[in-house]
């Protein structure tokens, strides 16, 4: 009985904000009829002679070659100090270690079964994992590959909402640990727990709200010189091709409000949610990334490999729209910010995932970024669960 | 039918267990069609029909099942071992297979009502206007009833796992009765 009556609680409470499907939450009746769903993940291993990687196209001097493969749904790395890199998943509930081998890569299944464990991240020779209703920390497991976990959910009160709250996770440079918490549907008036990022010490105590207003960030850094925090920001769905885009932001200081859900881009009106004075008060983004672009991954470059000219600019991986008739993104795009950091130029820098973006013809997602030390740079590939690496030659 | 399947439990399982990875494709697919219907068009109750599936479909809820994602007793000795590639051309082989038939003459008072609640849900928008499914969206048109009142059952109350969050929010709020009446109308259509 006191089972059946949690049950109908639990379901209540996601009631509030489930009554539509979380990502068609929205949906204007001009746009009852569309088909646009999100696109099709695959949960089957890739293999590398399937990957039409000869289709990449990158500036001049660049090249791609496929790094690993066989890591189904793979998408962000976080690279110990060994070299060994782990991989989160979303739907396939599992977490890889891909060793480098000198010449082969090599991958094999830390954890499964969790709910959608995206969160990686290494620090102190740990590694740490987020699902959406967990927290594990694996100590030493470069070199022990048999550590059994800590279980650290408690210390972080994850609230029980799941749409949106798969994690990027990141430790700063102030040594904390960066947390978002997604806004549970694709636009609501989001309850005080989400919606937002939060920074936690690295045991979850601690626990500080940093920013707000953030509908569903994949990926965020800091900037190499002035430490501030970057990071991409989902716009939301169903008003429309044209966005609102998504957007690139910066945190100068903590408390700040990036708009959503009455403000969106650089100063889209909701389309549902309408109140005066919008935008008063709202942090617009440095720019924007796109419609239904997809923004995810984001890294700073600081190697010497590439041209002078990319040192301490970003890379953005878009892995792409399903909000879009004619789909936008598939791409990693090279981001230049302004000297102040107020503004930034995105140009597509490597493309030619996406085929034909009216039939949403495309064969691979790039989903996150990784500077390696020798300055290349790795690609995940969430759609094909492969790591492509970047690098360039002199001539 | 029914029960000449489950008496085939105890030597299904011995065969799919012991040498797994010695199977080649048609015995494998002998092994699916003996519980899923000849071409996997199911005569069982409990047990979906597979032919016209999408292929995609098929293979992430094989790799579902096998990793115990989604926790299917039955399933379990069936897929353990399987690799990959032999997921992908099972999938391969459903999807190609000619769909089942609707069953039964439909009560036109109840495909109404149940017309109006797919509708209502938006249920056409992933799984397409007549119901033949695309890519991660299974075909629902002449599927089972009974397996799919459980399917949407297991969304509802969040016990099948590995998907999306997508399905239990399109469920939200709909009642056993409307999931029965939904079931009804779906397994009825050509």
């Amino acid at each position: 009985m006191t089972k059946t009556l949690l049950a109908t609680v639990l379901l209540a409470a996601t009631a509030a904000y489930a009554q539509a499907p979380a990502w068609q939450q929205g949906k204007p009746p001009a746009m009852a009829d569309s088909k646009l769903a999100p696109l099709a993940g695959r949960n089957t291993e890739t293999p590398a002679a399937e990957i039409p990687i000869g289709k990449l196209k990158l500036p001049k001097g660049f090249a791609v070659e496929i790094w690993a493969t066989g890591m189904p749904g793979g998408r962000a790395m976080a690279r110990g100090d060994s070299g060994k890199i782990y991989m989160g998943t979303r739907g396939l509930g599992r977490v890889y270690e891909v060793t480098d081998e000198g010449g082969r890569r090599t991958s094999r299944v830390v954890v499964d079964k969790l709910t959608q464990p995206a969160g990686v991240a290494m620090h102190g020779g740990s590694l740490y994992v987020f699902a959406i209703d967990k927290v594990l920390r694996f100590d030493g497991i470069e070199k022990n590959p048999d550590v059994q976990p800590v279980d650290l959910t408690d210390r972080f009160n994850l609230p029980p909402q799941q749409h949106h709250n798969w994690k990027y996770i990141a430790f700063g440079p102030d040594g904390k640990l960066y947390v978002p918490f997604g806004a549970p549907c694709n636009i609501c008036e989001p309850p005080p727990e989400y919606a937002q990022i939060r920074r936690y010490n690295a045991d979850g105590s601690g626990m500080e709200v940093i920013a707000r207003g953030v509908r569903n960030t994949q990926g965020f850094t800091w900037h190499p010189k002035t430490k501030e925090l970057w990071f991409t920001d989902h716009g939301r769905d169903w008003m429309g091709d044209k966005g609102p885009e998504d957007e690139l932001n910066r945190i100068t200081k903590t408390g700040l409000n990036f708009g959503y859900p009455y403000c969106h881009a650089k100063g889209v009106l909701d389309a549902d949610f309408k109140k005066a004075n919008a935008c008063k008060g709202v942090t617009l983004p440095v720019t924007t990334m796109g419609p239904h672009a997809a923004a995810m991954g984001v890294i700073f470059y600081t190697g010497s490999m590439f041209p002078k000219e990319y040192r301490n600019t970003m890379f953005i991986a878009r892995k792409g729209s399903w909000n879009r008739t004619v789909k936008f993104g598939f791409d990693v795009a090279n981001v230049r910010p302004s000297k102040d950091g107020g503004k930034a130029s995105v140009k597509p820098f490597m493309t030619g995932f996406l085929e034909d973006p009216k039939t949403a013809k495309f064969w691979g997602r790039p989903a996150y970024l990784l500077q390696m030390p020798d300055g290349s740079m790795l690609v995940s590939d969430e759609q094909l669960g492969a790591i492509y690496r970047v690098s360039y030659a002199k001539k | 039918m029914r029960s000449s399947c489950k008496g085939r439990w105890a030597w299904l399982t011995a065969l799919f267990i012991a040498p797994a990875l010695a199977q080649s494709l048609p015995e494998r697919l002998r092994l699916c069609d003996a519980c899923h219907g000849p071409g996997g068009v199911s005569a069982t109750a409990g047990t979906p029909s597979l032919a016209g599936q999408p292929a995609i479909f098929l293979e992430n809820q094989l790799v579902l099942l096998r990793e115990g994602m989604r926790e299917v007793p039955q399933m379990a000795a069936a897929v353990q071992g399987l690799k990959d590639a032999e997921i992908r051309l099972i999938a391969r082989h459903y999807a190609t297979r000619k769909p089942a038939a609707p069953r039964g003459k439909p009560d036109p008072a109840l495909m109404k009502r149940g017309a109006a609640l797919a509708q209502k849900r938006h249920c056409a928008s992933c799984h397409e206007a007549d119901y033949r499914g695309r890519e991660q969206m299974p075909r629902l048109a002449a599927q089972r009833e009974e397996y799919l009142e459980y399917a949407m059952n297991g969304y509802r109350s969040y016990t099948r796992k590995g998907g999306d969050t997508l399905m239990a929010a399109a469920l939200y709020g709909a009642s056993d009765a409307d999931v029965k009446v939904l079931a009804y109308y779906l397994s009825r259509l050509p």
